[in-house]
């Protein structure tokens, strides 16, 4: 007997029925994003770090000192964990099904923001490419800027069912859509 | 109280962030000591006026051990270090205490 394994996302139940056209504000999940956290060995932190920077189509997110999650949307978990564990003094550990990757876009996303964190997210010290681990919505989640109106979250499984409703409840006020994408 | 405390690997952030696990400065007896000493650094606390020095766990962002000095009357906070830094600087007879904001590398 063979077994089929359906991929099924956590938020699922939660994107249903028929969603208009995204507005300008647009909260999107990323379906299947690939994600590991990233520990340095003690002496190899700034080598881990720089080597975080080089490797194509990686994005890096601070979750602390010497620990990363590094995100990449066009690669597997396992091409992802192939690339990481090629650096020396690193452990890399994969937690794809771990975490849930979502991105606000749009003018009033730093509005929409404000009501989820407690962070100054102004340019001058939240600027692009910048991130850092933060509660959000009250969860422990890592929150980064990818543009000047384009934020990414990335949330434990288990809270991104609040974390997500929380945000499309924040956002009501400026037309907040949300879907897959 | 404190309601903002610049965590070193942070920077600036609510005191939600943080969950409050006492007094710092005790120090662990060794394991055979007498139970005096061990009852002593389990229960016995100084309730002190003024400066103190705690154990913040910033549970809602790099989730280190921090060393809070602040003064329980006037509510400033007078400096926040890494616990395990705190605890070198402790060890190797320096003044473990660096100034908030300082040292924000
Ligand atoms: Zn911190």
């Amino acid at each position: 007997m063979s077994i089929t394994y359906t991929h099924r996302h956590v938020l699922e139940d939660h994107i249903t029925g028929f969603e208009a056209r995204p507005n300008v504000n647009h909260l999107s999940v990323i379906r299947r994003p690939a994600m590991a956290v990233v520990l340095a060995h003690g002496g190899a932190e700034s080598d881990v770090d720089l080597a975080l920077d080089m490797i194509e189509g990686v994005s890096k997110r601070v979750c602390g000192p010497a620990e990363w999650l590094a995100v990449a949307q066009d690669r597997t978990p396992e091409s992802l964990l192939r690339a990481l564990t090629s650096i020396p003094g690193a452990s890399v550990l994969d937690g794809s099904d771990g975490h849930v990757l979502m991105r606000i876009d749009g003018p009033h996303a730093r509005k929409v923001l404000a009501k989820c964190v407690a962070v100054d997210l102004h340019p001058d010290v939240f600027p692009i490419d910048m991130s850092a681990p933060m509660l959000i919505a009250h969860v422990a989640g890592n929150l980064a800027r990818t543009g000047e109106n384009s934020f990414e979250i990335i949330v434990p499984r288990s809270f991104a069912g609040t974390v997500f409703e929380e945000m499309k409840e924040m956002g009501r006020d400026v037309a907040l859509t949300a879907g897959f994408g | 109280m404190a309601s903002l405390i610049t965590c070193p690997h942070c920077g600036s952030r609510p005191k939600e962030e943080f969950s409050i696990r006492g007094d710092a400065l005790p120090q662990r007896p060794a394991a055979h000591a007498p139970d005096e000493a061990w009852h002593a650094y389990v229960y016995l606390r100084d309730n002190v006026k003024g400066v103190i020095f705690e154990h913040w766990h910033h549970v809602g962002g790099c989730r280190r051990y921090l060393v809070v000095e602040r003064d329980n009357v006037s509510h400033d906070v007078l400096s926040v270090t890494d616990a395990a830094r705190f605890r070198r600087a402790a060890a190797s007879g320096q003044d473990g205490v660096v100034a908030a904001g300082k040292d924000l590398a």
